[in-house]
């Protein structure tokens, strides 16, 4: 089976059957992510399309040298989501967003899949490990596209502790998940 | 007063969790740091999985949607390295070198420091690579202190790299046949000159920090001194 870097190394020459096969792989974590972020589900679609244009459009940039394609498309599918959160929020009243909003991960929706499911098994038992600030901190970010400063409101801590807390959670997170590279490229 | 470490930005960073004016300033960081660039990169290998929590299908009729639109939208041809490609730190564009330069004063000088106080663009240029080299060094840390009379000095230092950048700014105007001297002192105040600054621009001079305390900035004679005159227009602590 080619993997996902194969599929979008033969996307990047114009290959429409092949990135035909990457969207059947990467569209449910692609239209997942978004989902959770935005919530609204026509929206969600609209990002998720425009995600999946843009992997085809720049599919001749990706450098596998820095990351495999997987983290590739959801870096450029949590951004466009984030974006799409924040220009919202330049008009739209925050504080009933935040409200809105939990942190609660829905897991009766991860596709049905053996590989999907183990994987998030691992990864829920991996964020179970990071102390409650770390998890907060980076669930509030990755989920909810909150800013560190938003997010340093939101749990009432101060905005260094948020910074580090990020990233000696997502160290933690690293080597509990033992994630290396090309796994998936 | 002594700013956060630009370095603990990665974490951050990954989640796009920062605030636009900051993820401008870490990614122009970015450009020189070899060390944030592999933790982001790990950083977010990392962070992906957790689209693993919220994996959903997406509705059906969104893939035909998606496989018409690339009928209509061209690939970006692939980029191509420059012919004899120079070191990194020579192909900035001017555009590149004002965000760094933005960048850096940025973490420097912990407020806003107007980039076009630079009149000259390869002085910039040099003033940039001089404080992105040091910037980049995962012990960079800056000191800032105020001038006697107005002004503020800067110094960003990395005592692995051995080497300090000074960012001397809106100083007094000096009295005639004057220079300002600038120095580092040793535990015993023992001080080394470092370098003249009419201090017009902002300007940045390069120093040795090994077995130094404090920099000091003084007022001399034209040509200046061997030994700071006293008392100092600055003393800034570099711990």
């Amino acid at each position: 089976m080619r993997s996902d870097g194969d599929l979008l190394a033969l996307t990047a020459t114009g290959d429409t059957a092949a990135f035909s096969a990457l969207y059947d792989r990467v569209a449910p974590w692609v239209f997942g992510l978004v989902r959770r972020i935005l919530r609204n589900p026509a929206q969600s679609e609209e990002v998720t399309q425009e995600v999946m244009i843009d992997v085809w459009r720049t599919a001749t940039r990706y450098d596998a040298n820095r990351g495999s394609a997987h983290s590739w498309i959801l870096t450029i599918a949590h951004r466009r989501a984030v974006d799409r959160v924040r220009s919202e929020q330049a008009s739209a009243d925050r504080t009933d967003l935040a409200g809105a909003r939990s942190v609660e991960v829905d897991f009766d929706q991860v596709a049905d899949t053996v590989s999907t499911r183990l994987e998030a098994e691992q990864v829920r038992r991996c964020l179970g490990s990071l102390s409650e600030l770390q998890r907060e901190s980076i669930e509030l970010a990755y989920y909810n596209g909150y800013t560190y400063p938003e997010v340093a409101q939101q749990l009432g801590a101060k905005l260094p502790t948020i910074k580090a807390r990020m990233r000696d959670g997502l160290i933690r997170l690293r080597d509990c998940l033992g994630t290396t590279e090309g796994q998936r490229s | 007063m002594t700013d956060p470490d630009v370095h603990t930005l990665t974490g951050p960073y990954v989640l796009d969790a920062l605030p636009e004016d900051e993820r401008v300033r870490f990614e122009a960081h970015l450009t020189e740091c070899t060390f944030c660039t592999t933790e982001v990169t790990e950083l977010r290998q990392a962070a992906v999985k957790l689209a693993t929590q919220v994996s959903t299908p997406p509705p059906p009729g969104l893939k035909a949607n998606v496989m018409a639109a690339i009928e209509d939208v061209r690939q970006l041809p692939p980029q191509v390295p420059a012919a004899g490609s120079t070191p990194k730190a020579q192909r900035f564009t001017r555009r590149s070198v004002l965000t760094l330069a933005a960048a850096a004063l940025a973490v420097a000088a912990a407020g806003g420091v107007a980039v076009d106080q630079y009149q000259d663009r390869s002085a910039a240029e040099r003033a940039n690579q001089q404080m992105a080299a040091v910037l980049a060094q995962p012990d960079a840390r800056t000191v800032h202190g105020t001038v006697e009379g107005g002004g503020q000095a800067t110094v960003v230092l990395s005592t692995k790299a051995d080497k300090s950048v000074v960012v001397l700014r809106d100083l007094p105007k000096l009295p005639k046949d004057h220079t300002w001297q600038l120095w580092m002192m040793d535990p015993t105040n023992k001080a080394t000159s470092i370098g003249l600054s009419t201090g017009d621009t902002t300007q940045v001079v390069n120093g040795s920090t090994t077995g130094m305390a404090t920099f000091g900035l003084t007022i001399e004679p034209d040509g200046g001194s061997r030994t700071p005159t006293l008392p100092a227009a600055a003393l800034v602590p570099l711990t």
